[in-house]
């Protein structure tokens, strides 16, 4: 069991590290296809309920025929698939940012159901790699072109949080729990699959011109800063705030 | 008496009067009444929560009374409990009662009310209630909310072991619900169409996290559940107790027991209460906690330890005088002062506990890990002891503590000092003994030593002396230093007796000597050895007693016999000790190890009585012996292992198996059917002397296949059965053919040298190069028997006639298969002699040109000819011309025929004396004096001859010519 622990511990530590490397060491890299590489690695990583889910559903005791099929995403609790995919590249990281700072708080009221040690270490970890992945998303709007204009990722707005509210009952809460690293791990998968076609776009506009891939992502944010009101809205989570933040 | 029943009579009138007037009263309500009754519901704690006050009771007055209260459960004729609750009313006060539900109270509507009585406690039975209350309702249903399906308790709490009621409530009586106790599907009860209660009974601990109960509509998604939190049963603290180290903080400790595995839901606390003082505390640490000592000298202490949760409250209780629980600091400053070989005085001192209490201090003495010794020393604050025995320059370690003298609790800590005597003169002789051997006349003496024991040496051993005493020379000594460590030094002496003796020293003195007499003969006389057998423990050794003066034994060994140096070993033992175990960590099985016992002699000169050799462990031979095999035979043959050395064997070789296998697989007598460990069956021959380390094997047959293997066997077994060694027996014949064979190959070897050597004579004999005509038998047979007239023809009666010159073309490039290839040229020679009418049967003619050189070399121009040898012979009238014409001829075909394309055929008549070395023939050409030393051609009658000779007869011709001499 410790060994298992540590098997699952051992690469997230590894990739935490490597999350924070490039926040501790104070700049950003400037190398656009490498910073891709890492976000879609990162994203890959994450979207494995391994890291955070399985733990949550066997710590609660959710792991039960009849009641492990209700650990379902709630429809809305996180972007969509195809509502990513029809963001630009600065709205996007945006709304990964949004959303990941929305997580963050709500793994901080899940602790509070985690009663033992280890699960909490566990927990800390994935919180620590959503921190890491936060920064490079930050890393990754500033070499967008126009990146001067807005770097700061978009504030969380109160009524974007998906935390449950606190009238709840334990089993409800845990439901919603389960529910909401459901949709994360999902979203996450989602994210990288995002990523990976960004990586697409950058190959081919390589073997055609070596910063089209730059430009065109340029292009398309420009578009979307001049038609952002047509732009297809992201729910984050029942009773938040629709649509893209800035978008 | 009288005045006794009147009273009883007018008391028993006022009661009745009394009770005539209650009777009219209970039509109205009783002025203590109670009124204003509320319930209100704690959903968490499934408690209906009452209150009420009295009716009608005055502000200052104070009255006992008892409460009925009733709850029904869904209707209000279903009572489900009945309680009397009984209390002091003041007036004006609001009375609060709670009752606890085992149904959460959101399945079911409940029902309340109440009626009172004063509290008479003599006469209970006879209580006048007050009416009842109207009925209070309390129905939380009303409020859950529009959701379809409901479960309770929400989060309840209990300790395993309870019985807990679940309840779920629909909204729909359509649905089919179904619930669950971690994934378990639960058999519940109908309490109405909407509601179903489930009673859980001994509820387990599951985990930290609760235990999930949740319920489902059948065909839908809603899923509703709770979470019970069952915790383990709250433990008794154990092990309280509580001590002071100083007389100002009590130090309590106590063992919490096991968690109650819901530290989060359910944390518990620790407190404790002392109750001379009253003084209670919270303990932050759930395992001990500390009370300041009163100032003003408490001296008794009660102290109630209680551990509580929600659910459940332990406690515990000691009472304790405080001097009895005194746990005394650890002493320090220990010291040693006056250290000396074998004493040392130890000083200690002990934190203060007042001038009140006495501590007992132990010190405990430790040498080489162990207590040597142990001492009990009454301390106020200063401790002091003195240890002796000690022995010198040793390492000692001493420890002391301390207890309360007058009422033991705990002793201090050990505190501990380490210490070393002083150093005295070495107190034993040292343990020697030598290994003596001769070598060119002389005495190689190496004497070893043990190195003295720490207690023997005192100190360290500096350097040992060894005085050599000449016994024939009292003035002869010889001193040597060696050293330490030392333990051995090789004297080269002579063939006298000498007396050594040895001395251990170290900075303090000199050891006694042990002495050791060396004598010109060694004293390895021939002496047998027996063998012993070991055990795990050792050799038991024994021996006979020597009469006379024997001043002990040495019993010599080595440790490593196999490696030189073998580690030499002994042990002296006293004159009456006869017997021994030799043990040593040394010894190994499979090794031989050889004992030497000796005696020594007043003189401590030793002789060696006794041998001894054995295995601690035997085991099987490890190897096998190299087998040379010879005089193979056809029926036999013989197995040597000369080299094979039993010594060296992990055991005591007690003979050999030869094991043979055959394709027949019959076994003769000698020997028996083994089979081996791969199944095969081959034949055993045991050979049971050790030292024959040879074996026929016979009864073989010829021209067969055969296997052996030899191998040494012991008491534990025989050697490895490793490869065979294969062999094939020869036919019978092959010896006899080749005794016949060899002899004869060499005669022919004889007779062929013999001929090589005689090889010229052979030829000459055999097939002379040009036959003798005087010495050929065919003449002698002709003549003789056909025709005696035939005879050797004269020189004088041959006239040359023809010389058949053939010209041969070789060499020019043209076609062999060409048609003109060789024309013979005919030379006539004309008659000498009027008779000559024709060709005669012979024509001979006097060759002056032969030359075997000439012929080799087929060149006219490289032999010189002697051109007046014809005129000097005389032999033909026309030779000259025939000469000039053969020279013309000769140096016509040199100029115009290459060399080798033409040749002269003819009959060669010159017998060569060099014939065969035709390299001297150019320089010394044949020098012929007389007709005598020409070989004549013999005259061969046609019939017998060629055919006559013709335009292509040139072949007739090359039949008269030795083959060799043939040149086409």
């Amino acid at each position: 069991m410790q060994a298992q622990l540590l098997w699952r511990t051992l690469p997230s530590l590894v990739l935490g590290l490597l999350f924070l490397s490039m926040p501790a060491m104070g700049s950003c890299s400037d190398k656009y296809p490498e910073l891709l590489g890492q976000l879609q690695k990162q994203a890959d990583f994450m979207q494995h309920t391994n890291t955070l889910l399985d733990l949550y559903i066997r710590s609660q005791g959710l792991d039960k025929n009849g009641l492990k099929e209700h650990c379902r995403e709630r429809p809305g609790a996180f972007p969509s698939k195809d509502a990513l995919q029809r963001l630009s590249r600065r709205v996007f990281l945006r709304t990964l940012d949004t959303t990941l700072g929305h997580v963050l708080l709500r793994l901080a009221a899940l602790e509070q159901d985690i009663p033992k040690a280890q699960d909490l270490e566990m927990l800390s970890v994935v919180k620590l790699n959503i921190r890491g992945f936060k920064n490079n998303i930050h890393c990754m709007a500033q070499l967008l072109p126009g990146s001067s204009e807005t770097t700061e990722p978009t504030p969380t707005s109160p009524g974007a949080s998906p935390s449950p509210t606190p009238t709840l009952d334990t089993f409800q809460r845990r439901l919603e729990g389960c529910r909401f690293l459901h949709g994360y791990h999902r979203f996450m998968r989602s994210v990288g699959q995002v990523f990976r076609e960004w990586g697409k776009s950058l190959s081919r506009s390589r073997r055609h011109s070596p910063h089209q891939g730059l430009l065109k992502g340029a292009r398309r944010m420009q578009l979307s800063g001049r038609n952002k009101r047509l732009m297809p809205r992201v729910q984050l989570a029942p009773g938040s705030h629709r649509g893209a933040p800035g978008g | 008496m009288a005045l006794f029943s009147v009273f009883q009579t007018t008391f028993l009138l006022a009661l009745l009067s009394l009770r005539t007037h209650q009777s009219e009263v209970l039509s109205e309500p009783l002025p203590w009444a109670p009124e204003s009754l509320k319930v209100s519901i704690n959903s968490t704690h499934q408690c209906l929560h009452l209150q009420w006050s009295v009716h009608n009771l005055a502000y200052h007055q104070e009255l006992k009374m008892v409460f009925q209260i009733e709850i029904s459960r869904i209707k209000t004729s279903n009572v489900i409990w009945v309680e009397n609750y009984s209390t002091t009313v003041k007036g004006n006060q609001v009375l609060h009662w709670s009752w606890e539900s085992k149904l959460p109270l959101e399945c079911a509507k409940h029902f309340i009310r109440m009626r009172s009585a004063v509290d008479d406690a003599t006469t209970p039975e006879q209580r006048f209630w007050s009416n009842w209350s109207s009925w209070e309702e309390v129905d939380v249903q009303n409020s859950l909310g529009h959701e379809p399906l409901f479960v309770f308790p929400k989060d309840k709490l209990v300790e395993e072991g309870s019985n807990v009621t679940i309840c779920y409530v629909s909204r729909s009586q359509q649905n089919n619900i179904s619930c669950y106790l971690e994934g378990v599907r639960m058999q519940g009860q109908q309490l109405d169409p909407n509601v179903s209660m489930f009673n859980l009974y001994d509820v387990a601990f599951i985990r930290e996290t609760g235990t999930n109960i949740y319920c489902k509509v059948d065909r839908g998604d809603d899923i509703k559940g709770i979470v019970l939190f069952v915790s383990k049963i709250l433990e008794e603290p154990k092990d309280f107790s509580c001590e002071t180290r100083d007389f100002q903080t009590l130090s309590c400790t106590w063992d919490p027991g096991r968690d109650t595995g819901l530290l989060k839901q359910l944390p518990q606390s620790y407190t404790l209460f002392e109750s001379f003082s009253g003084k209670k505390i919270l303990c932050k640490h759930k395992s001990w906690c500390n009370w300041q000592v009163a100032p003003e000298s408490q001296e008794m202490y009660n102290f109630t330890l209680t551990a509580e949760n929600y659910l459940r409250k332990r406690s515990v209780h000691i009472l304790f005088n405080l001097a009895h629980r005194v746990h005394p600091m650890a002493p320090f400053n220990v010291l040693f002062n006056d250290v000396s070989v074998t004493n040392a005085t130890i000083t200690w001192k002990v934190h203060s506990t007042g001038n009140y209490y006495t501590l007992l201090c132990q010190v405990e003495l430790y040498g080489e890990g162990k207590v040597i010794q142990k001492h009990n020393v009454s301390v106020k604050v200063n401790g002091e002891l003195v240890l002796s025995g000690l022995q010198p320059d040793t390492e000692y370690s001493a420890q002391v503590r301390c207890a309360n003298a007058n009422h033991f609790w705990k002793w201090s800590e050990w505190t501990r000092q380490n210490f070393t005597t002083v150093e005295a003169a070495p107190s034993e002789a040292p343990d020697i003994w030598r290994n003596v051997k001769s070598v060119q006349g002389y005495c190689v003496v190496t004497l070893f030593w043990k190195p003295l024991t720490r207690l023997q040496a005192n100190g360290e051993i500096l350097f040992y002396n060894i005085v050599v005493k000449d016994l024939d020379r009292p003035s002869g000594l010889q001193l040597l230093s060696v050293p330490a460590p030392a333990n051995r030094t090789e004297l080269t002496l002579d063939q006298r007796s000498y007396q050594i003796h040895v001395t251990a020293n170290n900075s303090v003195g000199t050891s006694p000597a042990s002495v050791l007499v060396v004598s010109g003969d060694p004293g390895d006389e021939e002496v047998e050895e027996e063998r012993v057998k070991g055990t795990e423990g050792g050799f038991s050794l024994s021996w006979k007693p020597q009469l006379g003066n024997i001043t002990g034994y040495v019993v010599e060994w080595c440790d490593r016999p196999r490696d030189p140096p073998c580690d030499l070993q002994w042990k002296h033992l006293g004159p009456n000790t006869t017997s021994t175990v030799i043990s040593s960590d040394a010894f190994r099985p499979g090794v031989r190890y050889n004992f030497r016992i000796y005696g020594i002699s007043t003189e401590m000169v030793p002789h060696l009585l006794e041998k001894k050799t054995g295995y601690s462990q035997e085991l099987a031979p490890s190897d096998n012996p190299r087998v040379v095999m010879s005089n193979l035979t056809s029926h036999s043959f013989t197995l040597s292992w000369k080299d094979y050395s039993t010594e060296s064997q992990p055991s005591f070789i007690r003979g050999y198996h030869v094991y043979l296998k055959s394709k027949a697989g019959q076994c003769h007598p000698g020997s028996e059917k083994a089979v081996l460990s791969d199944d095969s069956v081959c034949c055993k021959y045991k050979i049971d002397d050790p030292k024959q380390k040879t074996f026929v094997v016979g009864n073989l047959q010829p021209e067969s296949f055969y296997e052996f293997l030899v191998t040494p066997y012991s008491a534990v077994g025989e050697g490895p059965h490793g490869a065979f060694t294969k062999v094939t027996t020869p036919d019978e014949y092959s010896p006899m053919l080749i005794r016949i064979i060899l002899p004869m190959i060499f005669c022919i070897l004889l007779i062929m040298i013999l001929c090589y050597l005689k090889s010229q004579w052979m030829k000459e004999k055999c097939y002379p190069d040009i036959p003798d005509p005087y010495k050929s038998s065919v003449l002698s047979l002709i003549k003789s028997k056909e025709n005696p007239r035939l005879t050797i023809m004269n020189i004088k009666d041959c006239v040359p006639d023809t010389i058949e010159v053939v010209n041969k073309h070789e060499g020019t490039g043209k076609s062999p298969t060409e048609p003109e290839a060789a024309k013979p040229t005919y030379l006539y020679l004309l008659p000498a002699e009027e008779s000559y009418s024709g060709p005669g049967p012979c024509i001979c003619f006097e060759n002056f040109t032969y030359n075997q050189a000439a012929s080799d070399s087929a060149s006219c121009g490289h032999v010189p000819v002697p051109t007046k040898a014809p005129s000097q012979l005389g032999l033909l009238t026309s030779s000259e011309n025939l000469l000039t014409a053969l020279e013309k001829n000769c140096m016509n075909s040199l100029e115009e025929i290459p060399a080798g394309e033409s040749s002269l055929n003819y009959v060669s008549q010159v017998a060569s004396p060099m014939s065969g070395e035709k390299s001297s023939l150019p320089t010394n050409p044949p020098q012929p004096e007389l007709c005598s030393e020409y070989k004549m051609q013999m005259a061969i009658p046609l019939g017998l001859a060629a055919p006559s000779s013709s335009g292509s007869s040139s072949l007739s011709s090359i039949t008269l010519l030795d083959e060799g001499e043939h040149y086409h």
